[in-house]
């Protein structure tokens, strides 16, 4: 089984935009690029279609 | 991406939409291409490959990576990955995107494909740090 390791990307939200209670976001690590120490996290949302 | 070489991480998730019926089992695809070692030249493939994401086309783009197909195989038809999608899904809807593309710029919220200089001023505002 694949790990997941829980980010909390979202910290930014919770300052940043005023959201009250920011949903911890979990990356699987083969869907992520770019390096963990990298001061810019992009989620983004997205479909193939 | 490139311009931005190691200050800015990239996270995927997926957000398949209901109006978009093939839009699950790629979604389910990539996941699988992921286990096998090869989700972002999969993910890649499928952009340019869209909407053709019948069975026959995701096995297809799966071995022209070069993936074992009978592992693929096995991953997509056992829908290995539903969960995990269903998991993003649920992580949108918690955070109220309903439409795709939405990206969160360090917890920004950046909604629709827009003009890459409007990426470009949220992403350097994010590298100026907080206010």
């Amino acid at each position: 089984m694949w790990s997941v390791w829980l980010v909390a990307l979202l910290a930014g939200v919770v300052s940043g935009v005023g959201a009250q209670t920011a949903p911890a976001i979990d990356a699987d690590p083969s869907m992520v690029k770019g390096p963990p120490t990298a001061p810019v996290t992009i989620v983004e949302f997205s479909d193939y279609q | 991406m490139k311009e931005y070489d190691g200050r800015v991480r990239l996270v995927f998730k997926d957000l398949p939409l209901p109006s978009h019926a093939l839009a699950r089992p790629a979604a389910e695809a990539a996941r699988c291409a992921g286990s096998l070692g090869r989700y972002w030249p999969y993910h890649d493939k499928l952009f340019a490959a869209q909407p053709n994401f019948e069975r026959a086309d995701l096995i297809r783009y799966a071995t022209d990576l070069a993936l074992p197909r009978e592992a693929f195989e096995r991953c997509l038809d056992s829908r290995r990955f539903a969960a995990a999608v269903e998991a993003d899904l649920a992580q949108a809807r918690a955070l109220g995107v309903r439409s795709t593309p939405t990206f969160f710029i360090n917890g920004r919220p950046f909604v629709g494909a827009q003009p890459i200089e409007n990426f470009r001023s949220v992403i350097d505002d994010a590298l100026r740090g907080p206010r």
